[in-house]
């Protein structure tokens, strides 16, 4: 860098404006290790949750609960990365106001999900009536049914392309963009499947939004870490 | 007429610094200093008279025991580097 005082011509200062705006664009990069911890969370806990409906068997504990404790070494992750940051970009910033509330999204829908069932039956006791399940033939008894939200994946599903498609359109990152198009097309299809499967298409969803862009996000960051020592 | 270029902005470093901040939303002294290749004397004297102009904030605190400078742009700053641009193009069209 010349003196403050060196003079320049009005190509050289325009030059130098968009040689600045490049180097602070290019100087972000995401290290992909929240998005392989959340890919691959979730890519597990679909596809044991699968297994487990597939082959009749339960495990002793909750697989979405891996979901949420993956969530504890992002925050980590996260915040010591937000530290070694000297700078914080527009874009960045927006990135993570939609992650934020796209967190929050999950979290209220996992708290509707698991209250909404049992409030709904009281108010319909309260009502004085109940759900049944009737078998339309008539050769099994009637049994009590617990109200539930039919292909309560499907909204999971939108839910999961939303905030991978505005990163991706925000950052022009193309894997991010293309995993969330991918995803819609999930929804579309969990529409017509049994649960089971949609639980396929969220471990698929999950590989195509996270993981495979976190594989990318890593191999630019460790290049780029490379290229700068 | 042409508009003069400002006095402030029109100088290398300090177009740098600008050029750098209007992209970021904030950005510590250490990683300004890295981008534009200055020594932190000439940077600290350049940053301070663009800090005088009111173009940049410029806050100092302390990190893990270490002295930390952040800067960010004022909304006259953004002001400035806008009339700036526009100024440089007035300039060029009429080159053309």
């Amino acid at each position: 860098m010349a003196t403050p005082d060196t003079p320049m011509s009005e190509q050289e200062s325009l030059k130098l404006i968009s040689e600045m705006i490049q180097k602070a664009k290019t100087s972000y990069h995401e290290t992909g290790v929240s998005a392989l911890l959340w890919g691959s969370s979730v890519f597990i806990a679909g596809v044991v949750t699968f297994l487990q409906i597939q082959y009749s068997f339960k495990l002793p504990f909750d697989i979405w609960l891996l979901v949420l404790l993956a969530l504890i070494p992002q925050v980590i992750i996260s915040s010591g990365e937000a530290k070694r940051q000297q700078f914080r970009s527009h874009d960045q910033i927006a990135v993570d106001y939609i992650w934020i509330i796209y967190g929050a999204t999950i979290f209220g829908l996992v708290i509707y999900q698991n209250f909404v069932p049992s409030a709904t039956q009281h108010l319909i006791k309260a009502e004085g009536w109940t759900m049944l399940k009737h078998s339309i033939d008539g050769t099994l008894a009637d049994e009590p049914l617990t109200p539930f939200a039919p292909s309560f994946t499907s909204v999971f599903l939108l839910i999961y392309a939303l905030p991978t498609l505005f990163t991706g359109l925000l950052t022009k990152f193309r894997p991010m963009i293309i995993g969330a198009l991918f995803t819609y097309i999930f929804f579309g299809v969990s529409l017509f499947t049994a649960v089971k499967y949609d639980m396929l298409l969220a471990s698929a969803a999950a590989l195509v939004c996270w993981f495979i862009p976190g594989i990318i996000l890593r191999k630019r960051f460790l290049k780029s870490k490379a290229t700068n020592v | 007429m042409f508009k003069e270029l400002d006095p402030i902005l029109h100088s290398q470093l300090r177009l740098a610094v600008m050029s750098l901040l209007i992209s970021v939303r904030e950005a510590e002294f250490t990683f300004i200093r890295q981008k534009t290749n200055s020594t932190a004397g000439n940077l600290s004297v350049q940053v301070q008279k663009l800090k005088e102009a009111g173009y940049i904030d410029v806050k100092k605190e302390f990190k893990d025991n270490y002295p930390l400078t952040t800067c960010k742009i004022t909304t006259k700053g953004i002001g400035a580097f806008d009339d700036y641009v526009k100024a440089l193009q007035e300039y060029l069209q009429v080159g053309r």
